[in-house]
């Protein structure tokens, strides 16, 4: 998973501002969040000598998509569906013990993680433990997950 | 331009030891004689120290040759921890088969997992196609 | 079993909690099953067609065209059955008694000698359902389920709660990897749950850890670590119920079992330890044991009138490479691209005949091509899971084509 220092040194760290932000290190720190795509760094994509720069930030930092507001996102390209993070995760465990919370289909319709053609999907977001003020930083879908496909930013 | 251009292409032994990909498995399921499947399965990863070794850059293609057969594959550093100079790691498929020993020492099972090949530069021929190799 | 419930045919893992959305006879949609079983179950994007010699035909000809490649050769090869239902394994091996053929399968080149050694009793295993509910210690030996069989921790190994582990994964099981390099599933056996040891350097590790558990020194010609050595020795002897998913990696790797069976007794006269094949193929096992009941053999059997032959000399490699069969029927594999290019080459010289609901790399070489339905997806059958454990398979979807185990049936019946 990319971190803050890593997208900080393949940014231009001219501190141009075309972005809107005082320093590339301050845009590093959105770009990690999503706040911003890293096509949204001008220079990144106009000037010659930083392309292979931003082909590796592309790969990087994967465009969003659906991220949910836990901030949890799925890259759907890495994960093999095989519900590692549906079993582990201790809302489905508390919510559906006796399906999703044992390795087998669902069983109930409050679970926040479900495996569907392939590839898990996130719902019941507010029931996620990294949801809203007061939250905790639960980590389980992603210590389980054998692809990293799972992240939150 | 660098030094490597003036010699030959340097020739590197490697044992090659396969995988399984569920990707790449997924891809198979669904077209065996699609681009995806193709592109997962002709590819060798090695240690940073043979890809320095073969004088290539990442993506480059290598052609690996042995008594058995020889493929053109595509290169990747592996990304491993633990570095494996003179081991490379082949994804199992039609492709790594063309290069497995065809003698069994009559045990019926030939070493799918564990072969030798010589690595060196294609020079940018294109990677063996599914069709190039029945 | 729920009865909305179907079962998954993409490994044999065979889960059986697979649901599915239809409009218009078509799947439209998959729940639960993994990328790898989605992928088999939506089907490939190239269909075989019924041909002769290349040319399309009715089934009926096709058919016929095979009974008579079979009914002249001498020595007919009858390979594949890994990917197809019992009822067809069944039929296959009366096809091979009936004209005196070689009978083999994948497992010849797989994990033939571990299902062979667990069906004679001389490994001690279990079931997936005793590993759910029991298993506290878990070791993937040469195996990469994350990748091989993506449901094996989610379902049955790792993750799940069972009845004597309530507390889950985090302080119930210990999963540990043995293996060459860092798979995906070494990745989430934790920091220290990766013993990463040379190519072809399990023999040794299995003898030093025997020697551990005897409070020997434990020595690799490779010098591993003895402190780690000895602290997972120290792991499998606390285990009250120990379960070793045997892989490719480890079977290929051992010249002989003689360390494996030393290693299991060593294990169980100090704790309890049992060994599940990281079979592939979703009926494989199947085939053993099938094959096993009509001859007292798994694979590697020739008919020879009243006569079964047995040995390395009937396998599917060694009858290829030695140019001893004369014509081939093969179903429920893909020689072509699961064996050395080598070997396989010779089949393109035989009269070859591919059954199989997709094209494969044999079916472009074949002479004759008969499409059959896709197992537990278009027809039903019963299948034997890696573990031993039969599931009965129901289809899902409506289709015209006939099911591997009528295909075979109208064969056997031109003979």
């Amino acid at each position: 998973m990319a971190n803050v220092m890593e997208i900080y040194q393949l940014l231009p760290k001219t501190n141009c501002k075309e972005c809107g932000k005082s320093t590339c290190m301050a845009f590093a720190v959105d770009l990690l969040a999503r706040k911003f795509k890293v096509e949204d760094c001008a220079p990144l994509v106009r000037e010659d000598k930083y392309r292979e720069n931003y082909q590796k930030l592309s790969e990087m930092v994967t465009p969003v998509g659906d991220v949910t507001e836990t901030g949890l996102i799925v890259h759907e390209d890495k994960c093999i569906g095989c519900g590692n993070c549906v079993v582990a995760c201790p809302v489905n465990v508390a919510a559906d013990p006796t399906g999703a919370g044992s390795g087998k289909a669902p069983t109930c319709d409050r679970i926040i993680l479900k495996v569907e053609d392939g590839i898990v999907r996130a719902m019941n977001v507010q029931e996620c433990r990294r949801f809203g003020e007061n939250k905790i930083l639960c980590v389980a879908c992603i210590d389980t997950c054998p692809t990293k496909a799972i992240e939150f930013v | 331009m660098g030094f490597g251009q003036f010699l030959s292409s340097p020739e590197v032994k490697l044992r090659i030891v396969t995988y399984r990909d569920a990707f790449q498995d997924a891809a198979k399921v669904e077209s065996l004689f699609g681009e995806e499947y193709e592109r997962l399965s002709a590819t060798i990863l090695l240690d940073a120290k043979d890809i320095t070794k073969l004088s290539i850059k990442e993506n480059d293609t290598l052609i690996l040759k042995n008594k058995s057969g020889s493929i053109v594959v595509k290169a990747v550093e592996s990304g491993y921890e633990q570095p494996h100079p003179g081991t490379a790691y082949m994804v199992n498929s039609p492709w790594s088969n063309v290069l497995v020993p065809e003698e069994a020492g009559g045990t019926g099972v030939p070493a799918f997992k564990d072969f030798e090949v010589v690595a060196s530069n294609s020079k940018g021929a294109k990677v063996t196609g599914i069709k190039d190799i029945v | 079993m729920d009865n909305d419930y179907y079962v998954c045919t993409g490994c044999a893992l065979l889960c059986d909690d697979i649901g599915v959305e239809i409009e218009g006879g078509k799947l439209t949609k998959v729940h639960t099953a993994c990328r790898k079983g989605v992928a088999f179950i939506k089907g490939c994007r190239h269909p075989l067609d019924s041909t002769v010699k290349g040319e399309r035909t009715d089934v009926d000809l096709a058919v016929k065209e095979a009974a008579s490649i079979l009914k002249n050769a001498e020595n007919p090869l009858i390979f594949g059955h890994a990917n197809s239902s019992s009822g067809a394994q069944k039929i296959a091996i009366g096809i091979a008694r009936r004209t005196n053929g070689y009978i083999d399968d994948t497992s010849s080149f797989c994990h033939g000698p571990t299902v062979e050694a667990i069906i004679e009793s001389k490994l001690k295993t279990c079931t997936l359902d005793d590993v759910r509910h029991k298993a506290d210690v878990l070791i993937f030996w040469g195996s990469d389920p994350a990748n091989s069989h993506p449901r094996h921790m989610s379902r049955y190994s790792y993750f799940p709660r069972g009845k004597e582990r309530q507390r889950g994964w985090e302080e119930d099981r210990t999963a540990i990897t043995i293996d060459v390099r860092k798979s995906d599933t070494a990745e989430i056996c934790g920091k220290n749950g990766l013993y990463q040891i040379p190519v072809k350097g399990d023999t040794e590790f299995m003898e030093a850890l025997t020697s551990a558990l005897s409070g020997k020194v434990p020595k690799t010609s490779y010098d591993f670590d003895k402190k780690r050595l000895l602290e997972l020795a120290g792991i499998l002897k606390k285990a009250k119920f120990g379960v070793i998913f045997a892989g490719l990696g480890m079977i290929y790797s051992l010249e002989d079992f003689e360390p494996l069976y030393r290693f299991m007794d060593k294990l169980n006269s100090v704790s309890s330890f049992h060994l599940i094949p990281m079979a592939g193929h979703y009926n494989m096992r199947g085939f053993n044991e099938n094959l096993f009941k009509e001859t007292g053999y798994i694979n590697r059997v020739k008919f020879n009138g009243a006569e079964v032959l047995h040995g390395p000399e009937y396998s599917v490699v060694e009858a290829l490479r030695k140019k001893e069969v004369d014509a081939a029927l093969v179903i429920g594999a893909d020689p072509l691209s699961s064996l050395p290019r080598s070997i396989v080459r010779y089949l393109e010289e035989i009269p070859l005949i591919t059954i199989d609901p997709c094209q494969t790399l044999t079916s472009t070489k074949a002479d004759v091509t008969i499409p059959c339905a896709l197992v537990g997806v278009e027809s039903g059958g019963a299948a034997i899971r890696m573990d031993g454990v039969e599931v009965e398979l129901k289809p899902m979807v409506e289709t015209d084509r006939l099911s591997d185990e009528d295909v075979m049936k109208r064969i056997m019946e031109e003979l």
